[in-house]
This record gives structure tokens, C-alpha cells and sequence, in this order.
């Protein structure tokens, strides 16, 4: 066969990039380095988007940051808005240092995860007491056996191998496969997370007492959310209240939904509060916020009377509503209405602004030499609107993400022993006995696990002289 | 019986107990020889563990809700954690060094909480409507045991790097277990000679490895001549365990510390995300406080990884894990002087 054939140039221009892979992207993913320098830096430009203001308007970062002086020589609003600095947690360099992230994470699994705990599996006999040489704990004993040694490690939750004269035991390999578990949660929770920026949607509405809406006030949907957005159902708020406490403060806000077909025949009917959302067909709505939405009144013998009631700019000292009702039917005079919850106390101001009266729900009153009887005054619920269809995958994520950090305070120990029978020992009396071990994590705890071991071994028999170098080690603990 | 005068004169009484403890624990380690000063220092802190423990329970009965909604009792829940923690690590590494450390943040918490806080944040307050749900205990339980467990970590971490300042140290315990293996081939005993506790002690302290790394002290000649001296001594001799150096145990236990505080940072962030998506329909909106939250455990995930790193082993991960001690405050306090966010319910910033 020549080289020349057009699939083997093809194969050959194939393993250019896989070469590059291999040989470089790879290990440069893999590199531990690189993983704790992008924890540390998405780290530092979360900061910078706790510090700084998110989301606001340019007039705002123009006034807090300007030109001249610029804040620390650099900090202007013109380099924020460049840099993105106003929405740090979407801008394209924030988003690729998380998909950088997720590479290393899956890089790191192959090219060390899974090896590690292949090493963990495929252990070996110490058949040699050279290599019980080279590990930190690790004794040479003149009395003492394996069938001395299992019971101990049994009573220690070893799991025990024996092969003779050669013995391996092991705990906590769940301390290796944790780590796994952990990164391919860390990628599910990426994975779902984007699944939901594309599909999902938020919407916001704003809905009095009584009145049906279906979702329209979208202020934020993924590129592929359309399918998301219901278009066969509506929702009525049969009624919204408040509970308040016998001091006044608002206890919890509630809501009474109905989800309604086509036809307006009713689904479904919840009442739902703060911290108990309704769900239809995978979109939820959530209690949020609440307004006042209009009042009902009288003038003397008139039919019932409705006016809406709008937000009054207070500059952040608290939220009060008001309208104004005419008291003469030319709407020359009238009467301020103001309220400040729907606890059903009115205030009643004149053309002044001087207060003249209060009011009580269902209570009436004698302003401007009319009647002014108050029905009720009507709530509107604050609704926030959303759908995720990747709640489920993120969930998942971090079902086994608990599982895996979990999972991963575990030490992973391991505990060799050898019976030498074949050799000659300087008294010849007893063949050696040598017993060792290592963990991953708990060295202190593990030191203290095998010395008492050690200890419990040359206590069991104890004839041999050199028994006194054990005891004595074990008391220094 | 008035809870409210027992809750009062329990928060003094949990910083007087822990103003004490933190004075003999301070002298119990100027002055190692005098006896019981570390027992009475352990006696002290498990006093003040159930003063606080008291308080609460006082605070749960009398509000009727699991005593988690403003500053007050977070600090003394922190406090109480803290102290929890403590008897672990002192437990685990059985020094008095830990206290000497663990006892005045607690000290200067509880202070905080009794002293400085005006008496109208002290008291107990109705919960306000986002807050009335099972996750608050849930979230805000764990969220703060892991600040107590991640604090108690980084004061280790900080004790380290006070006992080696000035050292080059080579690291046990990590995940792929570098520290598992003898610093040169290994050290035996002299076991004809009568050995000390002292002595043995004084033998088995080669974790100062001016050389780097195990494998270049074997690759250098002077390196490798004595370790075939020590082991053709070693044929007539046992071999023994190395054990480890009071460096080694804070080390090692400030990475278990935190190792079981990393757990239950995510578990808390978790059901964090998990509350704020059942509850408002997002489980993460960058939020200052769980930014924050995120922020540590990066800060945290990148000292366990650092520890695993070659060449990145020694004081480098330690000095990490030290700097966490700030960021977990600034997630737990600083967060809050923003005075932005869901966080900021029954806080005075």
C-alpha cells in the first residue's frame, strides 16, 4: 500500500489536531495549576461584580464614575461599559471562563481522576520488605502474624485481602471516586444551567383582585424559549391579601389563583404566598410584590364608584398610594386619597394638602359636606413568572454534588503486612514481621489507627524483647 | 421563668467563660509545664459551649422559631459552632495549640454579640414573610456551622504558619497522598538504646527538608550516601514508624477541618439555591451574599486543589487557606455593609 492514497493523507490531517490535543491542549487542561488559577480568577471577577453596580442605567455608572477623577486612575464609566464591568455575570468573557472551567474539569477527570482510582484498584501485595522501606508508618516486628493482624483490621472496618504470607488491606475507596463525583456534578450543573439560559424565560406581572392575565410581560427569555411561553391558558387572581401581625407588620401575602383553560373553565386553583409557588405545565409563579390597585367608594346615594390608585414617588421613604376624588360633579373640589397598606386605613387631604379626615374600609366619612363611603380598596398581586427546563438536570447536579463532597472527606487508607518465614533474622528465633501503611488524608488520625494496631499486635504476645520499642512508640500519642 | 433576663445574663456569661478560657489557654501555652492548665482551658470551652447552647434553646422557646433571623443569634450560633468545631480539632490533634487560636475570635464574637449590639437588635424580632419557611433552618444552620468549621481551618492553617515560619516544609496529607512515604528512605530507631518519648520525638522530626522535595534529597550524592549509611545501620536495626511533628498535625488537621467544612459549604449553598428557586424562582441570581458564598468556596476548592499540586505544597496552600479566614468574614459580615440583596433581613448595616 503507498502513503498517497487520499484517505491515509485524510487520517493524516486528522492527527495533526489529535496530536495537538494529546500532546499539548490536554495536558495543559489537566494541569492542577491552571484549575486553581481559574477558581482563584472567576473568584476575583465575582468580586468585581459585588463591588461594583449591576445592571444599572449608563446615566448612573456617568454619574458615580466619572472621567475625571477616575476612580484608582482607571475606573471610568466609559471602561465599564467597554469591559462589560455593569453585567459582569454575562458578559462573553465571564461565560468563556466558565466553559474554560468545565473543560478543565473534564480533562482533569480523564487524565487523573479515573487513573488515581484505577491505582486504588489494581493494588499490589508487598511481597519485599524493602517496600515497606519507603512508607512513613510502617514496622518491623519480631512476633506478631497475619491471623493476629485481620482481626484488628476487621475491628477497624478494613476490608482484607490475603494471599499466605502477604496480606493488603483497605478502607474508604469511596474518598476516590468522591472527587469524580464531584467534577461530573460541577459539569451537569453547567450543563444544566445553560440548557435553562436558552429555553427558560422570566416574566413579571402585575395583576389586581379579580381580573384574569395571561403571561405577556416577558423580561427575559432564552434564544429557544418560545415553546416555553403558555399561550393555551390564563390565570385569574381571585383575590389578594395580606395577613398583617396585631403590631402592624405584614405577616404574609397571599394569593388565589385559578389557572383557566381556553374555554375559562378552571384547571387548577391555588392560593400561593411567599414560599409556596404555584406550578402548571413547567412554568411557576411565585409570589413577589405587591400595590394597590384601586378603590371602591360612594358619594352620598351614587352607584358604587371604582378610581385606580397609583404609586406615589416617595424618594425610597417607604410605598404610598393615592387618587383623587371629586366631591363636586363639575370636579372643581375633591379630596386626596392616600393610603400606605391594605390594612384599610385612608387618609383624606383636601386641595391643601392639609390632612382633614381618615377613613376605614367599609366606614364612611363627611368631607366637603359630601359623604364619602369607602367599599374597599383593591390589592393587586406582584407575580414573578418563570419557566427552567433545565431545573431538573441542575438538580441533579446538585443532588450528587452533596453526594461527591461528601463523599470526598474520606481518607483513603491502605495497610500492607508480610510474614517473612524464608530468611534469617539476627536472634533467629522469630521469622520478621512487617506491617505498614498510608492515607490520603487523615494522617494524623490514621497515624494514631495503625500505632495502636502496632501496639495491640506486640501487647497480644508479648515474649519477644523487642516489644518494648512499640509500647513505648504508642505512648508518645 | 423569665427567658429573656436568663438570655441576658447568659450571652455575659458565655463571653466572661470564654474571656477566661482564652487567658489560660494563652498561658497554658507560655507555660506548658504548669499541669491541668490545658484541661481547665478544654473545661472552660465546653462551659461556654453550653452557655450558648442555653441561650439559643432560651431564644427558640421564647420566639417560637428556630433562633436564626438577625445578627444577634447568627453570632451566637456562629460562636457556638466554633466552639464545636474546636473540641473536634482539639480532639483530632489532641494540642492545646488549637485553642490558643479558636478561643479569642470566639471571645471576640460573643462580645461583639453582648456588648456592642444595641439591646433593640439583641431581642427577638417576628420573622418577616420570606424568611417564614422549614429552608431557614436548613440553609442558615449549615451555611453558618461551615463558617465556624471553615474558620476553625484557617485559624490552623494560621497556627501552621506561625510554628514554620521561616521553614521549608514539605506537606503530608492530600488527596493523591504524597505524604504517605519516608523523607529519605527512612529513619530507624536505635533500639538499643533506651529512647524517650523526648528523644523519639526529637528522631522522628525530618520534616524540615531544606532540599525540596523527597526526590531530589535522594538524587543529590551527600543525600543518597547517607541514606545507604542509615540503611546498612537499619540491617541490624527495626524499622519503625515516622511519625509525625506538631507542623505536620496542625497542617494535617487544618485540612481535615476545613475538609469537613468544604461539605457543608455546598450542602448550605445548595439548599440555598434550592430555597431561593422554590420560593422566588431562581436558584441563582448573583446576589452579593451568595456571590460571596461562591467566592469562598472557589477560595476553598483552590486550597484543597493547591494541596495536590507539585510544587505548590508547603506554606503556599496554608497561606491560602489563612487568606479564606477573610473571605469567609467578608461573606458573613462585610456582604451585608453593601446593604444590597435578599441577605439583608434583621441586619442593621
Amino acid at each position: 500500500m503507498t502513503s498517497d492514497t487520499p484517505s491515509d493523507k485524510l487520517s493524516l490531517l486528522w492527527k495533526v489536531p489529535q496530536r495537538y490535543f494529546q500532546q499539548d491542549l490536554l495536558p495543559l487542561l489537566a494541569d492542577l495549576r491552571l484549575a486553581i488559577a481559574l477558581l482563584l480568577t472567576i473568584a476575583l471577577f465575582s468580586i468585581s461584580g459585588t463591588v461594583l453596580e449591576q445592571g444599572q442605567s449608563t446615566a448612573f455608572y456617568q454619574a458615580n464614575y466619572p472621567e475625571d477623577p477616575a476612580l484608582f486612575g482607571f475606573l471610568t464609566w466609559k471602561a465599564i461599559l467597554m469591559l462589560g464591568l455593569d453585567h459582569v455575570y454575562r458578559t462573553w468573557w465571564f461565560l468563556a471562563l466558565l466553559i474554560l472551567f468545565g473543560s478543565s474539569l473534564t480533562a482533569c477527570t480523564f487524565t487523573r481522576q479515573f487513573p488515581a482510582l484505577g491505582a486504588a484498584k489494581n493494588w499490589k501485595f508487598y511481597d519485599q520488605s524493602r517496600q515497606f522501606q519507603k512508607l512513613a508508618l510502617s514496622a518491623e516486628l519480631d512476633n506478631g502474624s497475619l491471623d493476629q493482624l485481620t482481626p484488628l483490621l476487621q475491628q477497624k472496618n478494613y476490608r482484607i485481602f490475603r494471599d499466605g504470607n502477604k496480606l493488603y488491606a483497605r478502607k474508604g475507596i469511596t474518598g476516590r471516586i468522591g472527587p469524580i463525583v464531584v467534577h461530573a456534578a460541577m459539569l451537569i450543573i453547567l450543563a444544566g444551567a445553560i440548557l435553562g439560559a436558552m429555553t427558560g424565560f422570566f416574566a413579571q406581572e402585575m395583576v389586581p383582585s379579580g381580573q384574569t392575565f395571561q403571561i405577556h410581560n416577558i423580561f427575559d427569555a432564552g434564544p429557544w424559549a418560545k415553546s416555553q411561553i403558555p399561550t393555551d391558558w390564563s390565570v385569574r387572581v381571585n383575590r389578594f391579601w395580606i395577613d398583617y401581625t396585631s403590631e402592624g407588620r405584614i405577616d404574609q401575602f397571599y394569593s388565589d389563583l385559578s389557572v383557566l383553560d381556553t374555554q375559562g373553565q378552571e384547571l387548577q386553583r391555588k392560593t400561593i404566598h411567599v414560599n409556596e409557588p404555584l406550578r402548571h405545565k413547567g412554568v411557576t409563579l411565585y409570589q413577589a410584590d405587591w400595590a394597590i390597585a384601586a378603590v371602591r367608594f360612594r358619594i352620598n346615594n351614587s352607584p358604587m364608584l371604582q378610581l385606580p390608585m397609583s404609586q406615589l414617588a416617595t424618594e425610597g421613604n417607604g410605598r404610598l398610594w393615592g387618587t383623587w376624588i371629586p366631591t363636586k360633579p363639575d370636579l372643581s373640589a375633591g379630596v386626596s386619597l392616600i393610603a400606605k397598606d391594605l390594612q384599610g386605613m385612608l387618609l383624606i387631604y383636601d386641595m391643601e394638602g392639609k390632612l382633614v379626615s381618615t377613613v376605614r374600609e367599609g366606614m364612611s366619612t363627611e368631607v366637603n359636606g359630601v359623604t364619602l363611603a369607602i367599599a374597599e380598596v383593591i390589592g393587586s398581586t406582584g407575580l414573578q413568572i418563570k419557566a427552567d427546563p433545565g431545573i431538573p438536570l441542575v438538580y441533579t447536579g446538585f443532588g450528587l454534588l452533596m453526594l461527591g463532597v461528601v463523599m470526598s472527606y474520606v481518607s483513603h487508607s491502605q495497610v500492607w503486612a508480610l510474614e517473612e518465614s524464608d530468611r534469617n533474622p539476627p536472634d533467629s528465633s522469630t521469622p520478621r514481621f512487617y506491617v505498614g501503611g498510608r492515607t490520603n488524608r487523615a494522617q494524623v488520625t490514621f497515624e494514631r489507627e495503625l500505632l495502636e494496631i502496632l501496639d495491640r499486635l506486640s501487647q497480644a504476645e508479648s515474649v519477644a524483647p523487642s516489644v518494648a520499642t512499640v509500647t513505648e512508640l504508642s505512648s508518645v500519642s | 421563668m423569665d427567658l429573656v433576663a436568663l438570655q441576658s445574663w447568659l450571652d455575659n456569661a458565655s463571653f466572661a467563660v470564654l474571656f477566661t478560657t482564652m487567658l489560660i489557654y494563652w498561658g497554658s501555652a507560655a507555660f506548658p509545664t504548669i499541669p491541668y492548665l490545658s484541661t481547665l482551658g478544654t473545661t472552660g470551652m465546653a462551659i461556654a459551649n453550653l452557655c450558648i447552647a442555653a441561650l439559643l434553646s432560651a431564644r427558640w422557646i421564647e420566639a417560637g422559631y428556630f433562633p436564626l433571623s438577625n445578627l444577634y443569634e447568627s453570632l451566637f450560633f456562629i460562636a457556638w459552632g466554633i466552639t464545636a468545631i474546636h473540641f473536634l480539632a482539639e480532639n483530632m490533634s489532641r494540642s492545646r495549640l488549637v485553642g490558643v487560636f479558636t478561643a479569642p475570635v470566639t471571645m471576640a464574637i460573643a462580645a461583639f454579640a453582648a456588648l456592642s449590639l444595641p439591646t433593640e437588635m439583641q431581642s427577638a424580632e417576628p420573622l418577616v414573610p420570606a424568611l417564614k419557611s422549614n429552608w431557614l433552618m436548613m440553609h442558615v444552620s449549615v451555611m453558618l456551622l461551615s463558617y465556624a468549621a471553615l474558620m476553625v481551618g484557617s485559624l490552623l492553617a494560621i497556627a501552621f504558619l506561625i510554628v514554620t515560619r521561616g521553614q521549608n516544609i514539605e506537606l503530608k496529607g492530600s488527596s493523591v497522598g504524597t505524604g504517605g512515604f519516608r523523607n529519605g528512605r527512612y529513619r530507624p530507631l536505635q533500639a538499643e538504646e533506651p529512647s524517650t518519648p523526648i528523644e523519639l520525638a526529637a528522631a522522628t522530626e525530618p520534616l524540615i527538608d531544606h532540599s525540596g522535595t523527597g526526590k531530589t534529597a535522594v538524587l543529590d550524592p551527600v543525600a543518597v550516601a547517607t541514606v545507604e549509611k542509615v540503611s546498612t545501620q537499619a540491617k541490624a536495626e527495626l524499622l519503625s514508624p515516622q511519625r509525625l511533628n506538631l507542623a505536620d498535625t496542625l497542617d494535617n488537621i487544618s485540612y481535615r477541618i476545613i475538609g469537613l467544612g468544604f461539605p457543608l459549604l455546598t450542602i448550605g449553598i445548595i439548599a440555598g439555591a434550592v430555597w431561593a428557586n422554590e420560593a422566588w424562582g431562581s436558584y441563582w441570581s448573583w446576589d452579593p451574599k451568595e456571590t460571596w458564598a461562591l467566592i469562598t468556596w472557589l477560595v476553598f476548592a483552590a486550597y484543597l486543589h493547591a494541596r495536590i499540586t507539585r510544587g505548590w505544597q508547603g506554606r503556599r496552600p496554608a497561606l491560602l487557606a489563612a487568606s479564606g479566614f477573610v473571605v469567609v468574614w467578608i461573606c458573613y459580615l462585610g456582604v451585608n455593609l453593601l446593604g444590597k440583596g435578599l441577605h439583608s433581613y434583621g441586619w442593621f448595616f
